[in-house]
């Protein structure tokens, strides 16, 4: 095997301590956290989520969805719905100008259902009206006629032979591979084995904001307003559907009310019908979702069934994994590939593992669609392999966390992928911080001992790392945009969109850091594909690794041409020439000086360029899908979770009482909102971990609402969170920033398993631990 | 999810305005705090054609104490009950249910009445009016009648009342004020969440239970009292043998459902459970609200 | 008595200013807010009381104003964050909002420092129990809460 790795730029701390020509403490803006600046005009309500934006004129698109799990499509009645008074049209399949196909990566997926529906929920047709409730009767009017089929709601059952198919080419819509060294033989070097069945269930986002587009028709063009994750994708499937060139469509990307990988999905989705719809009726036409069309027809968290077996010397040494994986993928693909080679590619966890076989299979069935949702296929796959390192130790009669610790990826070591980590790679001290905060040795102990009535305590942790960017060799840019205007401001574009994660705070903060201005100066444009270069989609908690790198493109080729100016005009050298807190001097002689106003008005006056548009190629990758081995992420996030959790024995009752969250996030670019990040990550891996489950009958959702799918609420997380934050740059990226939005997550559940099985030495392997399953567990365990 | 379909409207004033609305109308409907009606109309699972708004009538909005009886006003707000300084002296076992009722949000709108009226078998304040064995005053147009609460209940959303019939008011036994009473409730999260298991508990006690009476919700088609653990027990020592034995008779008096919220054997179990816990909270006295 | 058909007038204060206005029965206040009034403060979530994106102060308690049709705020008092500039308890919360980062997406911002609103204006010095309370009908998915509950406590401290 080769290993190529190309490195297109250094660009990590060294590069900009020199290029800066300040020490890290210096930095007024860059590893301080700072007031969010859109904080005020959110709690004041000003902030335009997509809906805020509804005018009278614009009309309103309702869905026609399956009531059939599995059935032909016969034919769709329209004639009724069109009388309805206000009822524009009604579009069906037959009316979509281009390509009827929204499958992301395998085309799969019709935007609206023609021959057959394959989920309870998918979308047979639209109903455009002038208001909703014209467009309500419309959907209630339109009559789909049915031929049911057989349908399969189980993965298991869909990969055997008579299953019913729900595609042609049968269930499996993709598989994944490692083999690595040898694994029989690393199982007999083992002195212990263990092998476990884990099962992890559908998870919904749950973001409060519910899916919307408007779309309104401009000149021969189409202007479309989403809450997105990837302005840019929107306008791709957009094109696709509508036949219009890329050029002719404008994506904006409003700010979105929670994301979490479903936006990301479902964006492209929802502004695909909207545009349809906008472009047929000549109208401006908003798609909103109500709450329960989200439950039902968004992408979900896949559900996995993951067979594990590992190994592991006396000394606390992995031998071996065997690992077979199940990802239901629902109705469609969607991200299934992406997520299952992640999982595929994770699967092992932080730790050097010399002998590999991993298969992993993504399965269609009759139920919606899996896809993005934070973690993306790492947190399934932590649940199982962090389980697995507690039982190796505690059969080893090793520490949990020095078993780890004898096993983690270090600097030199390679993943399971037999990738070489070079640099950045900051497990080891990432646990070691987080087991130290938490008291670990002390508390393992301690809380053995607790007892109050029906409780008992316990502490667990669980490790996970994350790649982050695209997996394998898939090329991943990003892009930003500069402009320094004539008084001195500077205009900041990017399609990095606002989720809360605040990503474009950081950009905003690197090019203020860079120039050396206040950060007020830097106005952040609202993403827009007609006038924000691609930054491409903000996910894979790529958003400021990437995002932000590229600002940092922009901003030093800026900074250089002032800089140059500025020599001109101070008539001083290049290297004497200082940027500081708005202007420029002369470093012989600071009283040699230029406002930044003055200096932006030369720009201009004098013929130098003004704005420039920043590029980051993430370094480029070999890897081989045969065998799973290769360079499978240019770098990877470490994370480590401990958590005090009390259990009920009598009700099965799970409570998380403290909790340490740490990472290891090469630069810190603003503490504040990395907490931020790690806190909400962690609570949702809470949920993920106690309470949260889409539950279904025959096919339909039961539970699609708040009221039954159970998100915790103030009191359902721990009142102690705290989060350590590790930096071990990155050589890469604008001042060794890695991801961290979706760290947190993925260790959570695992962490609450080990915890769980400390306090009551009963083992939970199946998701969510809810009451009634850990009730019943610990009596079966009784037993 | 439905939209609100259009219907029309009526503010009543009085209780007699609002009755003889019901009377003219066939279709019309009782509305208070819309905490039950609003998302069932969104569920399609109710078609309003006619609604009559009871919240701005007085007359049905109160706590006090005369003749006897604690009486509560059926549009009373849960706030309004959680901060009544009588409820919160005489008897909190309805204040303690109240309390974890919805969320500050729901309490500020939902009422005493609407959640027994929509008698969902899992409406927190019905097993501790079960318990202090309140009646009800229902007024139609032909006058009042009273009832105990236990007979108000039929099934899940239906009750005795008739179609042009108000839920007035509820009446507590004053006397009840001597009974320790506590009230706990199982829901799948910490707060703002639905009973998988309810109970109210009132009991008198010293070396035996000279009195007790245990009531549950969410484990049976409509709020149940657990009359044979209650007969199991009265009179008998105050052991921890003799309630777990008492309380083991509960999980025959239960006939619980498996639904999204819970399973038949967990609520089951869980009946005992939160029974046994009721008591010995009320036996040791820690009875905290306010 | 008032018999009313389809639209009906309705009179109530908002934010301040009395608001006469033809309602039909079939709209929450949460639409007469939002598509009528252009207060666009309270968000629309879920539309059953379940997230409290959607809070107002209706006679100054925190309701879900997707809960409460139009004509039931006849003569009431609605308060949204946009009425309450100059309030020294929403001016505290404001700030620590913004210094703790108590702030990420902000659909359930508003909301969520109504119902803060409501507890300090009558705890001076609220329990971490108290503040749970007063705010566990407002679900938020990106915080986590902690920060939440910081800047609540923060805000009343300030207040003292
Ligand atoms: C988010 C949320 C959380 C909730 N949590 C809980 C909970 O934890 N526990 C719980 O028990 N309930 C809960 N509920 C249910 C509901 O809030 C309560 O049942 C509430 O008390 C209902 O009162 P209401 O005034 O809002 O009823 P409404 O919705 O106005 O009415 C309910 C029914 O009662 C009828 N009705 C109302 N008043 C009268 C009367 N005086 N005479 C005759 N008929 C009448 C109505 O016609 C209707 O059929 C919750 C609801 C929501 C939306
Ligand atoms: S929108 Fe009203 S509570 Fe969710
Ligand atoms: S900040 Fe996004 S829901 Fe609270």
């Amino acid at each position: 095997m080769t290993e190529t790795r190309e490195v297109t730029a250094e660009r990590g701390p060294f590069f900009f301590k020199r290029e800066l020509g300040k020490e890290e403490g210096e930095y007024k803006l860059v590893g301080r956290e700072i007031e969010r600046p859109d904080a005020f005009s959110k709690i004041m309500g000003l902030t335009k989520f997509t809906a805020d934006r509804l005018t009278e004129d614009v009309c309103f698109g309702k869905i026609v969805r399956s009531k059939y799990p599995h059935a032909l499509i016969k034919r769709v009645i329209v004639d009724e719905a069109l009388q309805i008074k206000g009822v524009l049209a009604v579009i069906t399949a037959k009316d979509v100008p281009g390509e009827n196909q929204i499958g992301y990566a395998i085309p799969d997926q019709p935007l609206l259902a023609d021959k057959k529906v394959r989920y309870i929920g998918e979308p047979i047709a639209i109903v455009v009206a002038e208001n909703e409730y014209a467009a309500e009767k419309g959907v209630e009017a339109v009559k789909v006629e049915y031929d049911p089929l057989p349908a399969v709601f189980d993965p298991l059952e869909a990969l055997k032979p008579e299953a019913p198919k729900v595609h042609e080419k049968g269930n499996v819509a993709l598989t994944t591979i490692i083999r690595k060294g040898d694994v029989e033989k690393g199982f007999k070097e083992a002195d212990v084995v263990v092998e476990n069945i884990y099962y992890t269930q559908r998870q919904e986002h749950a973001y409060l904001e519910p899916e919307a587009a408007i779309a309104y028709p401009e000149g021969d063009g189409i202007r479309v307003v989403l809450c997105t994750q990837s302005p840019f994708l929107v306008r791709e499937f957009v094109s696709r559907v509508t036949g219009y060139s890329q050029s002719k469509i404008k994506v904006i990307g409003a700010p979105a009310g929670g994301a979490f990988g479903g936006k990301d999905d479902m964006g492209p989705m929802v502004a695909s019908k909207a545009a349809l719809a906008a472009i047929i009726t000549k109208k401006p036409v908003a798609i909103i979702l109500d709450k329960e069309e989200t439950f039902v027809a968004s992408n979900k968290r896949h559900p996995a069934i993951i067979r594990y077996k590992s190994g592991a010397t006396k000394d606390g040494k992995l031998t071996a994994v065997e690992i077979e994986i199940i990802y239901e993928t629902g109705a469609y693909a969607n991200r299934s590939p992406f997520v299952l080679w992640r999982a595929t590619v994770h699967s092992a966890g932080p730790y050097v593992v010399p002998n590999a076989k991993v298969d992993g299979k993504s399965v269609y069935t009759n139920k919606v669609f899996s896809g993005s949702f934070r973690g993306f296929g790492d947190p399934q796959i932590h649940f199982a392999a962090e389980q697995q390192m507690d039982e190796l130790a505690e059969k080893l009669g090793i520490d949990p966390v020095e078993f780890r610790l004898r096993n983690v990826l270090k600097e030199g070591t390679r993943t399971v992928c037999n990738q070489l980590l070079e640099e950045s790679v900051g497990m080891e001290e990432t646990l070691k911080k987080v087991a130290e905060a938490a008291n670990w040795k002390k508390k393992r102990e301690e809380l053995k001992k607790y007892r109050k009535g029906s409780k008992v305590r316990g502490i667990g942790v669980a490790c996970a790392y994350h790649g982050i960017s695209t997996s394998r060799g898939v090329p991943d840019w990003s892009a930003a945009a500069v402009l320094l205007n004539e008084d001195g401001t500077i205009t900041y574009r990017s399609t990095i969109t606002r989720l809360g994660q605040g990503s474009l705070i950081g950009h905003a903060k690197i090019v203020a850091e860079i120039l050396d201005i206040p950060l007020e100066w830097v106005h952040i444009e609202e993403p827009d594909t007609s006038a924000s270069p691609n930054a491409r989609p903000t996910h894979g908690s790529r958003g400021l690794m990437t995002g932000g790198t590229a600002a940092a493109d922009a901003a030093l080729k800026l900074r250089r041409t002032l800089i140059k100016l500025a020599s001109e005009l101070l008539n001083c050298d290049e290297k004497n020439v200082k940027l500081e807190n708005g202007k420029a001097f002369c470093a012989l002689d600071p009283s040699n000086k230029i406002e930044f106003s003055e200096l932006a008005k030369e720009t201009y006056q004098r013929g130098y360029q003004p704005a420039y548009y920043g590029f980051y190629f993430v370094p480029r990758r070999y890897f081989d899908p045969e065998t799973g081995l290769g360079v499978a992420y240019c770098v990877y996030t470490y994370i480590a979770n401990i958590v005090e959790v009390e259990v009920d024995k009598e009700t099965g009752e799970v409570k998380v009482l403290e909790a340490y969250t740490g990472a290891d996030v090469g630069k810190a670019i603003d503490p504040g909102l990395i907490e931020g990040q790690m806190q909400g990550a962690l609570a949702q891996g809470i949920g993920y971990a106690i309470s949260e489950e889409v539950a279904f009958n025959d096919g339909k959702i039961i539970n699609p609402n708040y009221t039954d799918y159970i998100i915790p609420t103030v009191k359902d997380v721990p009142r102690k969170v705290k989060v350590v934050i590790i930096e071990k740059p990155y050589s890469s990226t604008a001042f060794g920033a890695k991801g961290v939005a979706e760290a947190a997550l993925i260790p959570t559940a695992p962490a609450i398993a080990n915890a769980v099985a400390h306090a009551t030495g009963v083992r939970v392997r199946n998701l969510p631990l809810t009451k009634e399953k850990v009730c019943f567990k610990l009596k079966e365990g009784k037993k | 999810m439905k939209l609100i379909p259009p219907f029309t409207y009526y503010k009543p004033e009085t209780i007699e305005e609002a009755i003889s609305l019901l009377d003219e109308f066939k279709e019309a409907k009782v509305i208070a705090g819309g905490t039950d009606l609003i998302p069932l109309i969104r569920d399609g699972k109710y078609t309003p054609q006619k609604m009559v708004d009871i919240s701005f009538i007085d007359e049905l909005n109160f706590v006090r104490e005369e003749g006897g009886y604690i009486k509560i006003g059926a549009a009373t707000t849960h706030s309004d009950i959680l901060n009544s300084k009588i409820l919160n002296e005489k008897t909190n076992v309805l204040v303690q249910a109240v309390k974890n009722l919805g969320s500050p949000q729901i309490r500020n709108l939902g009422t005493i009445g609407g959640n027994l009226c929509n008698a969902s078998p899992a409406a927190d304040t019905a097993p501790p009016l079960l318990v202090l064995e309140a009646e009800l005053l229902i007024q139609g147009s032909k006058g009042e009648r009273r009832i105990p609460v236990k007979d108000f209940f039929l099934g899940p959303g239906k009750t005795i009342l008739k179609r042009n019939e108000i839920l007035r008011e509820i009446h507590i036994p004053s006397e009840v004020g001597k009974m320790k009473g506590v009230f706990l409730k199982l829901g799948r999260r910490e707060a703002h969440t639905l009973s998988i298991v309810c109970t109210a508990v009132l009991l008198k006690a010293d070396t035996e239970f000279e009195d007790i009476r245990i009531a549950l919700g969410a484990v049976a088609p409509i709020p149940i009292r657990a009359k044979e653990t209650e007969s199991y027990l009265r009179g008998k020592e105050v052991t921890e043998k003799k309630i777990d034995e008492g309380t083991e008779i509960v999980k025959k008096e239960v006939k619980p459902i498996t639904d999204v919220r819970g399973t038949k054997e967990y609520r089951t179990e869980m009946s005992k459970v939160f029974v046994k816990r009721a008591i010995n909270k009320a036996l040791k006295g820690e009875v905290e609200c306010k | 008595m008032q018999v009313n058909t389809q639209e009906i007038i309705i009179s109530f204060t908002l934010n301040g200013e009395k608001v006469v206005k033809n309602v039909q029965p079939n709209w929450t206040l949460l639409d007469l807010l939002r598509k009528k009034l252009r207060v666009r403060s309270p968000k629309e979530g879920c539309l059953r009381g379940d997230c409290g994106a959607c809070t107002v102060l209706l006679n100054g308690k925190p309701v879900n104003s997707c809960l409460v049709l139009a004509p039931k705020v006849d003569g009431a008092t609605i308060v949204t964050v946009e009425g309450l500039k100059g309030d020294p308890v929403f001016e505290a919360l404001k700030e620590t909002f913004a210094e703790k980062g108590a702030v990420q997406c902000g659909f359930c911002t508003p909301g969520m420092i109504l119902s803060a609103k409501y507890l300090l204006d009558r705890k001076k010095n609220p329990t971490q129990e108290e503040i749970e309370e007063a705010i566990e009908g407002n679900l938020c998915r990106c915080t986590g809460y902690i920060k939440i509950v910081e800047a609540i406590k923060e805000a009343a401290k300030k207040l003292i």
